[in-house]
Parts: C-alpha cells; sequence; structure tokens
C-alpha cells in the first residue's frame, strides 16, 4: 500500500504549524515557533523563512482587517491559513488549485488531528513534538492520498462502486449498524471496506475521519494511540474527540434512545411503508442466519476480561485521561428486558420512517442504507440545510462575544457543501477551550474499531463502553458474524470492468454524501481528460461562490463542458469528438449547447437524474 | 474601506488614497495604541507604518525566495492585491465587499497607466519617478496626490457605473449623419485653420475629438497621424471627465456621487482635524521625515542636477495650459511608447467637451531618447542573461549603431538649456568601460548600464515634464486660438447641443429591440480590433430611468451585468472563449469570435491560459486584446483578424435555441450600421 503513503503527485507544497507565543523576544529564533513543518526535507532556513514571512504579514494584515487572514497568495502558491491565537496553519498548494478546494484541504487537516489529539495547544503540551509531527504526516499522507484529481477537486468520501455491488449488502451493512445501535453506548457507526465506505451512519466529514484512522491501520498495524482490546487483534480502540455540533447532531439521530420513544409522527407510518421495511428486515435476516454460527461460537474465548481491557483504558494511556478526565456520565442502568424491546419496537418504526422520507427514486434504492440516514439526519437536525445553518449561527454568535473570530466568511463560501462544511465550522480546535468554561470543548469519545480482514466496523462510542462489558460482548457479537458474512460476499465481489470508456465523460458530485461517481479512469495525469478536470475544477470553485448559478457551459478551443447544480448535487460532463470545427460564434446549432440534452439522456444508465 | 497605496521598497510611501472609512479605521488604530495623549501623527506616517511590515516582507520574500505575494483575503473579506513594478509596490484593498480581487488588481494596473500617461519615460527609472511621485515639498506632494487622488476617483467611479469603462472600450454615439458632419467639420474647418495659425508655437494638432460625457461624438486624426490606442484614448477620457466631470448623477439624491465625481468633495477627511497637540506632532515629526528619505536612495552615480529637482511646476489653473500627456505612436519604424503630447481639454457646455492632442516640437529628442533606452535595456537584459560583455554589445542594435547618434545627441543637447553634463560623463565612463573587458566586466557594465538609462530618463524629463518654456514663450496653443477652437465648435453644435446630452443618455434603447428580440434583457456588443463598443443604456438615476424602470430591480440588473463581465473575463483568462450562464432567473451568454475583413468567421483557436494574477484582461491598462490578436494572427498571416465579444442577459424562461438565435442575430447585425433599421 505504499501508494497510499506516497502519493502519486504532491496535492499540498508546505504545510506547517507556527506558534507565534513562542517568538515574542528579540531574542527568539523562528525554529522555536515552528511546530511542524512539510515537507520535513525543507532546509531550517526556508522553514524560517516561510514561517517567519508569512506569519508576519499574516499578522499585519489581520491586524488592519481587525479578522484572521484566510487566504495568501503568492505568484506560484496559494496557502489557506489559519490563525487562532498565536497558533497559525498554513497549507500551500499550486495555484492551479481553486482557493475553495485549498481552504477546505486546510480544515480538513485541522479537523482531523483535532478529532483524534483534541485541540491542538492541549496536544502540544501532552505529547512530544516529534510524536505528533508523525501525526501530522499521517493525516497530510491520507489526505493526499485520494486516487485522482476530481476527488481532491470535490474532497469526497471514496464510496464502495455501489453500481457493481448487490444492493442487498449495502442494505446488510446498514444493519449491522443500526444492530449495534441498540446499545445505548453506541452513537453511530460506518462500515468500511478496503479503505472504501460501505455504509455509514454519520456525515461525510465524520466519516471521512473515521477513514483516516482505518487507512492508517490498513497500512500499519501500529497505531499512535489505539489500544488492543480484550476481543484479540480483530478489535481495538482509540479515543477520538468530537466537537459540540458533531456530538449534537448524532445524538438528533432518529436512532436516539430519548427521543425515538417520545416521538409520535413515527406512528403513522403508512401502510405502504410497513410493506417496503419488512421486506428489507426480512431479506438480511434469511442471509446472515447461515454465517452467524460460526462467529458466536468463536466468540466466548474472546470475551475474557473487559474488565482487564477497562484498566488497560486508563493505565496505557494516562495522558489521554488524567489531565482531561472524560465528563462524569450518569451510571446508566443495564438494558432491562422490558425496555430493551421497547426501545428495539421505536427503532425499528424509526427505520421505516427514515425510508419513508427519504423516498427518492428507484435509482437511489441501491444507497438506501447510507441515505436513509443522512436523510433522517438532517430531518430531525430542523429542515435540513437551513435548519443545521440556523443553529450554527446561534452557536457562533454566542462564540463571538468571547472572541471575535467570525467565521461568517467561510460559512457564506460554503454554500455548496450544504450543511456537513457548516457542522464542522464552530469546532476549531481552540487552544483555549480548556481555559475558558464559556467555549465549547472537544468531547471526549471512544472509536472503536473491529476488523474482519479487509472490512472494518468502527463505532463511536462513549469512553465507558469499553469498561461495560456486557454492552461491548453484546456489540461484538451481534456483528461478528454478520460481519464475516459481509466480508465474504465483497470479497467475492469482482473489482468490476471499470466500464467502457464512452463517447463522453462525465462526474457527478453529490454533496449531501460527499460522494463522486465518474467514469473517468482515475489514473491522475490522464491527457485526454485534463480539460475536463481543468473545466469542472473551475465551475466547481464558480458554483461554490455564486449560489444563484444553476448550470453552465464553458467553451474553449479543445472541449466543451457542460455543468449544472442544485442543492443535493453537482453533475459535469463533457461529450467526445462532438467538437466539430466552430467559429466561437452564437449558433444554435452548435453541438456545445447540446450537451444538456445530451448529458440528461446518458448519464440516466449511471444513474444520475438530471431531469 | 478602500485604499491604494504605492510605496518604495523602503516603505516610504509614494502615493495613497483612501475612502473615508479606510481613513477612519487607520485613525482608530492609532487611537487606540496611543492612549497616552500624544495625539495623533500624519495620516501619511501612519498608513506608512501599518504597512510597512507586509511591504519589507514583500521585498524579502522577492529577494530570498524569488516568489511574492499577490493577494490576502482575510475571514471577514477583506481583500488586499499587491503588485510590484521595478521598485514600487501597489497594494489596493477593499473592505466593503464592492470590488473583488480583479478589480483590485485592475485599479493597480489603471492607476500605473495614469502615472505612465503623466510622467513618460520617467517612470522607467525607478529612482526618478519615485522623486517625482514624492515631491520633496510638501505642498507640491499635496497637489500632485490630490490629483492623483482624483483620477483613480473619477475611474472608479466610470469603471461602477459606465458600461464602456466596464468593459473598456469606447463607446460612440449612434447618430452616423450628425457624426460625419462633424468628423467633416473637424478636418475642413478646425484642425486645418488651427494647423495653418502661426499662434500655434510650432504645435501640430493630430487628433481632435468631441466628447459627450464619455460617449464619442466625433474622433478625427490628421494625415499624418499615428492611430490613437484605445487605451490611450480611454485614459484620456478619464483625465477629461476628471477636468469637467458630467453631472449626470446630479439627479441622484445620493450627494456622495456628486463629490465623488468632482474629486474634490471628500478632501476634508483626508486630513486630520486640526488641534493643538496634532500641531505639536506635526511639527516635531515633519522635519525628521522629511531628510531621512530623500538621499537615502541617491545612488552617487545617480545625482541628477540637483536644481532642477525644485523646478518641477505643478500646472497652474490657468485654463489655457495644456496638460502634458505621453501616449503611444506607431510609426512606419515601430513602435513608440511615452511620445509626449499636449491635451488641450476646451468645454464647450457642460458635459460636451473638445479634446485637441498636439505635438510638441521637440518630441523628437523623445524618439531618439527611447530608442537609447531601448538599446541599453536589451544590452543589459543580455549581459543578465549571462552572455559575455563583447558578444553581448554585438547583439541588435549593437553597441556600435548607437555610438555615433548618441554622441551627437548629447553634443545638440549640450547646445539647447538642457543640463547634459551628467549624461555626458556617465556616456564616457560606459565608453571607457566597454573597451576594457576583464573579471567583473559584467557586472560593471550592468551598472553602467543602468546609469544611462538613468540618465537619458533625467534628460527626457527635463525635456518634457519641466515646462521649459519661459514666460515670454509658452509653449502652446495661444489662448485665443483655444477661445477661437472653442467658439467654432459651439456654434457648430449649438442647435444640437440638448440632442446630444439626451442622446448621450440614451444612446441605444432596449425599446428598438424588445420586438424582434423578446426576451432579451440587455447586451453589450465590443468590437476589439477597434477598441468600439455599443450596449443600451443602463442609467439608474432617479431622473433618467431606463426601459428597466428604476430602483432595486434595475440596479440588480446593472449588478448582475458587472457581475457577469467579471466571470467571463475569469473564464476567458483559463482560455474559455464561450460561457453560458443560468443564474437565477436569468441566461447569460459570452461569445468571443474572429473574423476577417470581409466578415468571414475565422475558426476558433487557441485561447491562452494565464494565471490568476496576470495583468487584467481589458483594455485601458494593458491591451490583453491586443496581445490576443497578435497571438491568433500568427496562424493567419496575410489576414486581417478581427476580434468580437457579445454579451447578453435573457430571461431563464426563454428556451434556449431562441436565446441562441437572438445571440446570433445579434452579432450578425450590430456592426453593420447601413443594414441594421435599429440602430
Amino acid at each position: 500500500m505504499a501508494e497510499l503513503v506516497l502519493p502519486y503527485s504532491r496535492r499540498c507544497n508546505y504545510f506547517f504549524l507556527y506558534d507565534g507565543s513562542k517568538v515574542r523576544g528579540e531574542s527568539d529564533q523562528t525554529r522555536e515557533g515552528i511546530c511542524y513543518f512539510y515537507p520535513e526535507e525543507t532546509p531550517l532556513d526556508r522553514q524560517e523563512l516561510l514561517c517567519g514571512q508569512l506569519a508576519g504579514a499574516g499578522r499585519c494584515v489581520s491586524e488592519l482587517s481587525s479578522s484572521p487572514v484566510r487566504i495568501l497568495n503568492l505568484h506560484r502558491n496559494r496557502f489557506a491559513i489559519r490563525m487562532e491565537d498565536d497558533l497559525l496553519w498554513a497549507l500551500g498548494c499550486s495555484v492551479e488549485v481553486p482557493t475553495v478546494s485549498v481552504c477546505e484541504l486546510l480544515d480538513q487537516l485541522i479537523n482531523l488531528f483535532c478529532f483524534y489529539n483534541g485541540s491542538v495547544r492541549h496536544s502540544y503540551q501532552l505529547n512530544s513534538q516529534e510524536t505528533l509531527a508523525s501525526r501530522w504526516a499521517q493525516y497530510l499522507s491520507h489526505l493526499q492520498s485520494g486516487s485522482s484529481e476530481l476527488q481532491h477537486i470535490f474532497s469526497c468520501l471514496t464510496t464502495i462502486d455501489s453500481t457493481n455491488v448487490d444492493p442487498l449488502l449495502l442494505l446488510k451493512a446498514a444493519l449491522i449498524l443500526q444492530a449495534c445501535q441498540r446499545c445505548p453506548l453506541v452513537l453511530a457507526g460506518c462500515i468500511i471496506f478496503r479503505g472504501r465506505v460501505v455504509s455509514t451512519q454519520m456525515s461525510p466529514q465524520l466519516t471521512m475521519k473515521l477513514m483516516v484512522h482505518e487507512s492508517g491501520t490498513y497500512t500499519k498495524p501500529q497505531r499512535p494511540n489505539g489500544q488492543s482490546s480484550s476481543f484479540g487483534s480483530a478489535v481495538s480502540s482509540t479515543a477520538v474527540f468530537l466537537t459540540p455540533s458533531e456530538l449534537q447532531y448524532l445524538q438528533s439521530t432518529p436512532v436516539d434512545k430519548d427521543f425515538s420513544s417520545h416521538s409520535t409522527p413515527h406512528k403513522n407510518t403508512p401502510l405502504k411503508k410497513t410493506r417496503l421495511s419488512r421486506t428489507l428486515s426480512d431479506t438480511p435476516s434469511s442471509t446472515e442466519s447461515e454465517p452467524s454460527d460460526p462467529g458466536s461460537s468463536q466468540s466466548p474465548q474472546k470475551l475474557l476480561s473487559p474488565h482487564l481491557s477497562e484498566s488497560s483504558v486508563y493505565s496505557s494511556d494516562p495522558s489521554q485521561s488524567t489531565p482531561n478526565p472524560p465528563p462524569p456520565q450518569p451510571p446508566e442502568p443495564p438494558l432491562s428486558n422490558g425496555k430493551h424491546s421497547s426501545v428495539e419496537e421505536s427503532l425499528e418504526e424509526s427505520y421505516y420512517h427514515s425510508f419513508h422520507s427519504n423516498g427518492e427514486g428507484g435509482s437511489q434504492i441501491d444507497n438506501g442504507g447510507d441515505s436513509s440516514a443522512f436523510g433522517e439526519n438532517s430531518h430531525l437536525n430542523g429542515g435540513g440545510v437551513d435548519g443545521a445553518c440556523g443553529e450554527e449561527f446561534n452557536f457562533r454568535v454566542a462564540e463571538e462575544s468571547h472572541d471575535n473570530k467570525v467565521s461568517e466568511e467561510v460559512s457564506g463560501r460554503g454554500c455548496g457543501r450544504v450543511q456537513g462544511h457548516e457542522v464542522e465550522r464552530p469546532d476549531p480546535p481552540r487552544s483555549d477551550a480548556f481555559e475558558h468554561p464559556g467555549e465549547s470543548p472537544l468531547i471526549p469519545m471512544t472509536l472503536y474499531l473491529h476488523r474482519v480482514k479487509g472490512l472494518v466496523l468502527a463505532l463511536l462510542v462513549e469512553p465507558h463502553f469499553l469498561s461495560d462489558k456486557a454492552s461491548m460482548e453484546e456489540v461484538y457479537h451481534s456483528s461478528l458474524a454478520s460481519l464475516n458474512g459481509l466480508e465474504a460476499h465483497l470479497r467475492s465481489v469482482s473489482p468490476g470492468v471499470p466500464g467502457a470508456p464512452g463517447p463522453y465523460i462525465f462526474a457527478h458530485f453529490d454533496c449531501i454524501q460527499s460522494t463522486l461517481t465518474s467514469n473517468l479512469s482515475g489514473r491522475p495525469g490522464g491527457a485526454p481528460e485534463r480539460p475536463f478536470v481543468r473545466a469542472t475544477s473551475l465551475l466547481h470553485s464558480h458554483f461554490c461562490n455564486t449560489e444563484t448559478l444553476q448550470e453552465a457551459i464553458i467553451r474553449s478551443a479543445g472541449a466543451a463542458v457542460y455543468g449544472t447544480r442544485s442543492v443535493a448535487q453537482e453533475t459535469y460532463f463533457q461529450q467526445h469528438g462532438g467538437l466539430l470545427r466552430n467559429s466561437g460564434i452564437p449558433n444554435h446549432q452548435d453541438s456545445a449547447f447540446s450537451l444538456p440534452g445530451k448529458a440528461r439522456h446518458r448519464l440516466l444508465k449511471h444513474g444520475v437524474n438530471l431531469l | 474601506m478602500k485604499c491604494l497605496l504605492i510605496s518604495s521598497q523602503s516603505a516610504e510611501v509614494l502615493f495613497h488614497w483612501t475612502d473615508p472609512e479606510f481613513y477612519q479605521n487607520v485613525q482608530a488604530q492609532y487611537v487606540s495604541s496611543q492612549e497616552d495623549g500624544h495625539g495623533l501623527p500624519a495620516f501619511e506616517d501612519s498608513i506608512s507604518t501599518l504597512f510597512a511590515p507586509i511591504i519589507i516582507s514583500c521585498i524579502t520574500m522577492v529577494d530570498r525566495l524569488g516568489d511574492s505575494y499577490t493577494s490576502f483575503t482575510t475571514e471577514n473579506n477583506h481583500i488586499y492585491v499587491l503588485h510590484q513594478f521595478d521598485e514600487c509596490l501597489y497594494i489596493a484593498v477593499n473592505g466593503d465587499g464592492e470590488e473583488g480581487e480583479g478589480d483590485l488588481r485592475r485599479k493597480i494596473y489603471v492607476m500605473k497607466k495614469m502615472i505612465e500617461v503623466m510622467f513618460g519615460m520617467v517612470t522607467l527609472s525607478s529612482n526618478l519617478l519615485k522623486r517625482e511621485l514624492r515631491p520633496q515639498d510638501t505642498e507640491q506632494r499635496a497637489r500632485l496626490w490630490e490629483h492623483l487622488q482624483s483620477l483613480l476617483e473619477t475611474y472608479s467611479h466610470l469603471r461602477e457605473n459606465d458600461q464602456s469603462f466596464l468593459v473598456e472600450a469606447v463607446e460612440r454615439l449612434i447618430h452616423p449623419t450628425l457624426c460625419e458632419q462633424c468628423i467633416e467639420f473637424l478636418e475642413r474647418r478646425l484642425v486645418q485653420q488651427l494647423n495653418s495659425s502661426v499662434e500655434r508655437a510650432g504645435e501640430e494638432v493630430l487628433h481632435a475629438f468631441i466628447l459627450v460625457h464619455t460617449k464619442l461624438l466625433a474622433f478625427y486624426s490628421s494625415r499624418n497621424a499615428s492611430t490613437l490606442s484605445t487605451s490611450d484614448l480611454l485614459a484620456l477620457i478619464i483625465m477629461s471627465q476628471n477636468m469637467y466631470p458630467s453631472n449626470t448623477d446630479q439627479d441622484d439624491p445620493n450627494p456622495e456621487d456628486i463629490e465623488s465625481t468632482s474629486g474634490s468633495g471628500p478632501e476634508s477627511f483626508y486630513t486630520p482635524e486640526p488641534s493643538p497637540t496634532d500641531m505639536d506632532s506635526r511639527s516635531s515629526d515633519m522635519p525628521v521625515r522629511e531628510s531621512t528619505p530623500l538621499f537615502e536612495f541617491v545612488d552617487p552615480d545617480v545625482q541628477m542636477a540637483e536644481d532642477s529637482l525644485h523646478t518641477l511646476e505643478v500646472p497652474p489653473p490657468d485654463p489655457s495650459t495644456p496638460r502634458r500627456v505621453f501616449l503611444e505612436v506607431s510609426l512606419k519604424d515601430g513602435l513608440f511608447p511615452m511620445m509626449p503630447h499636449s491635451m488641450y481639454c476646451l468645454p464647450l457646455w457642460p458635459g460636451i467637451t473638445l479634446v485637441l492632442l498636439t505635438k510638441i516640437p521637440t518630441s523628437a529628442v523623445a524618439m531618439s531618447v527611447y530608442t537609447f533606452l531601448e538599446a541599453f535595456a536589451k544590452l543589459e537584459k543580455r549581459l543578465n542573461e549571462g552572455q559575455e560583455g563583447p558578444a553581448a554589445t554585438r547583439g541588435q542594435p549593437t553597441i556600435h549603431d548607437i555610438r555615433s547618434k548618441l554622441d551627437k545627441f548629447i553634443k545638440a543637447l549640450g547646445a539647447s538649456e538642457i543640463q547634459s553634463a551628467q549624461l555626458q560623463n556617465v556616456w564616457t565612463d560606459f565608453k571607457n568601460r566597454i573597451g576594457r573587458g576583464g573579471p567583473g566586466f559584467n557586472r560593471e557594465l550592468i551598472h553602467s548600464c543602468k546609469n544611462m538609462k538613468t540618465q537619458l530618463c533625467g534628460v527626457y524629463r527635463q525635456c518634457f515634464l519641466i515646462e521649459s518654456g519661459t514666460a515670454d514663450s509658452p509653449r502652446r496653443l495661444s489662448p485665443g486660438l483655444q477661445e477661437r477652437a472653442q467658439t467654432m465648435v459651439q456654434d457648430k453644435l449649438m442647435d444640437w447641443k440638448d440632442f446630444l446630452l439626451v442622446k448621450s443618455k440614451r444612446n441605444i434603447t432596449m425599446v428598438s429591440y424588445l420586438e424582434d428580440f423578446p426576451g432579451l434583457i440587455h447586451f453589450i456588443c465590443v468590437d476589439r480590433s477597434t477598441g468600439q463598443m455599443i450596449a443600451p443604456s443602463l442609467n439608474i438615476t432617479e431622473r433618467n430611468v431606463s426601459e428597466l424602470g428604476k430602483g432595486p430591480l434595475a440596479q440588480f440588473i446593472k449588478s448582475k451585468v458587472w457581475s457577469l463581465v467579471s466571470t467571463t473575463r475569469r473564464y476567458l483568462q483559463k482560455g474559455y472563449s464561450t460561457v453560458t450562464l443560468r443564474d437565477g432567473d436569468f441566461y447569460f451568454c459570452y461569445f468571443l469570435w474572429f473574423e476577417n475583413e470581409t466578415g468571414y468567421k475565422l475558426e476558433a483557436g487557441d485561447i491562452p491560459v494565464l494565471p490568476d494574477d496576470s495583468a487584467p484582461i481589458g483594455m485601458l491598462a494593458w491591451d490583453y486584446y491586443r496581445k490576443l490578436l497578435r497571438y491568433y494572427s500568427k496562424n493567419h498571416q496575410g489576414e486581417v483578424v478581427k476580434c468580437y465579444e457579445l454579451l447578453t442577459v435573457h430571461l431563464g424562461v426563454i428556451p434556449t435555441e431562441v436565446i441562441l438565435q437572438h445571440c446570433r442575430q445579434l452579432a450578425s447585425k450590430l456592426w453593420e450600421p447601413s443594414r441594421n433599421p435599429l440602430l
């Protein structure tokens, strides 16, 4: 898996974290403030030059405008900047990379770091610079490892090719996750197969964060801060940190026990939906029954010592727990049978409801597992996009009163990304999060990973899940058999012929799920695809910056590309060969203007509905 | 929140312009930091201190990394655009969302263009330009900056309100008969009479044109004149608008607009409130500030005749004194940029102006200076590229070609009142050096080249920037002659005056197109080979209502048109010559195409892909289209290639096929006025 670590083409030229508080006096050297610099082999004086100059000029501009610098362009490099107190992050890409993408990449990187390490200032107090440097490097290489430039443009989630997989398998994956959620300590989960998402219950942004850990473990078995549990090497866990909004988002899912038992609207689910849900719930049980036996028979040996694992959680890595103890959790009573069943009942109802509420065209059914979760989430969040944004806004106002760092600009810009981007914004790794009680700190959680060969079940669980023997056993056993079965099926799926190139190229980006469908070969640097990728990148930026723009056709001498977007998706289409001699003068018979029609027609068979 | 700053590499302010908000913002930063009651420092000092870290960092980055900042964006959407021309760093700032990065870059380039038009080849020597932009005498400096500030404000106002400055092409008044009559009048009567008068003091009228507001009624160039480039013409229109601002907005209830066009209104914002403490700080600050920068950068070899530095005269208020402008001249033996001309701007009535451009008798000197400058610049370039000295001097044009010419030139100068002793010395030094060779030869020779260039620019400056004509024989068309010209044209246009003023506001109107093009809301058509444009008027003032009505809707459509232009420029910059956009309830189209002289549509070719920070696409500050035409013509040798652009705004409900048919009809009809009943 070397190509995961050493990407074919470097997406980012520079990345550094600079701590201005260490360089205050006249005698302080710039190098003392450099927490991390990429590429690491850069000569120190050059590192100092870049850090010192960018930080200095950035601060000057920030003071003039009383607002932190967000983007800094040089002739040859484009830097996304994040400034918080004395910390400054800068990520430099080639100027060809659109501004939106650079900013997104930096946000992703910082958020990743905070997800696994907590607040930046804090983790630098706890860990050596070398340790954290290796983590920055890991996250950077993960983010740069996407297979194609198109994926970089959209910063999308890598999913398994759903057109190539039996939809029932996807349903099964979704059901495994839902089954895990019966344990009240499990917040949400996702299933990943060979570095690709099979099913997830989380926002794309959160899922992406899990992916880095997954791909990290995929490449090297030793995890920096994970612990092997009593279940053997198959199960591991690691501490992670959620932002309050992420947590809120997860807790507002239909599976939430507190809410679902009270929610009445589900009761009125029409009959038709019940039928649908019945077929869904029936199918997996039949496919599941066979492989589940060997799994459950294996398990007792592995169940020996949940208590040991509990102690190991707190003793082996005191740094995580002592200075930053998890908030006291109210002791939850063990599940009584009666309660359990009621929970189950409401659970199932909410599933039906989720499918119902997400009643999309037939083309979407193969993604049913995923989309149901998302559809329902946004629904409960209070009217989808608007609701989420509204919440964020209030949130931010509250922050604003503490310091003046407003991130309105970003939220205005991120229009294309719907709420996913928004949800992440307020999390910033506020270095002073722990000092200022008014600010919302990151909330420690645990990431539970269960690996079955190439398949990984990743669950976000309450920290004390690991000490709750019963819950762990329950989750482990309820999922093991199904995971084995799913793995076997997925493994047997042929990699899928990339499909004849066809007389056209398209890319379809689902903004809600953050997934990309394309018939591009995916190999970087393919000459014939260059014009398409370039146009797509330009149009994507334009869509992001202009809320009202719905569709566009742009033509250069080499290619005519059609782009269209709605709230939920962006689609780009180019027809090969159709470019006969043209003069560029307006002409309604010009082939470029027939692109919208062709796109509608051609893309139907790819499950893309532009009508 | 707008600002434009020109700074030297040592953070010395060479020019600044700020709007009231930015001014207050800067002052506020000082109020907060200076609570000990020492009063505020002079604004120029404040702004210099605030920007100094950026400026110095910029220079450091260039020196050590070979790369430098082009722009900053903050989270509250303040944009800073930086561009360095030689040793002058331009910084443009916007903090109110009214201008994008492209607009700011354009502003910087336009500022540079205006400075070139005003100072000519002096701009080629950073040392001289720095002193020119920052005269030692504070009063003189204030006057110069005020003038530049008001030019900048006039430009900004035009760019925001005038479609011809939006697309950077000249708009003609569409009235073929009257135009023809006027041109004939200018040719047969006016220019002929002026050029045969003895009162013209050696000057020769080359171009004469009549402007109605910003629109061109008639333009005449004498036979031996080269064509006036669109870039220069647009710059001249800005200057004449600055001198005699149009009162198109007088009906506007917002008085600020009028102030900003007149350029003198907001001046009160630029001077801090006088207060006792303020005066104190000034008197203590000033001498220090004045004494340091002046001699700091004076290379001993570059010392000019010091007395000449003090003699620069700011044009006195006498209206008959022409403006010295430096314009491009293309002759058979080549292109000569920044050749001195005199510009006479004669107001006929408010809003209608006659502009005369004359060639001055000594303009041959400018050509010689330019030839020499070019030769030394080329030599310097070859030396910098590492060519050995002797080989480098043999490149085209050889130094030996220059040698005799320059000797003669210096001799001739010696006979005039121009101080050329320094030039003589440096030239002698250069000649000695070039014969020597040996180690360090290249480096020394490069230094010598630089000196020669500076000295040549210095001579040029003496010849054309300082009003050398003494009081007894001012070199200009006599006031009486100017007055006669004015009266002649006034008589000619007397009956048309009111018509013209109205016509200029409703040159062509959408009404005439509605029937043939249902659903069409607006269009702009530009002929880039001639630099002319046609567009229905879009006046949005209280009294002058266009078909779009007034108020928010008209304002909305105007803002859509403006943003469409900047969007299509961005695509053009990246090589896309056709763009259609469905945006809200509108459908926008943009086409760029080439034709040959007979109207035959040429095949669309590759359009160069430019970096984000390249010069702005347009014709005013940097003629993108001229370069594009040259690039395209490479594959069309022997053919005259023309370049056209069409932008349309349609209602989104109109079917695309119909929209495209409209575009096609517009494209084919618009430039054939004789066959087009609509015009």
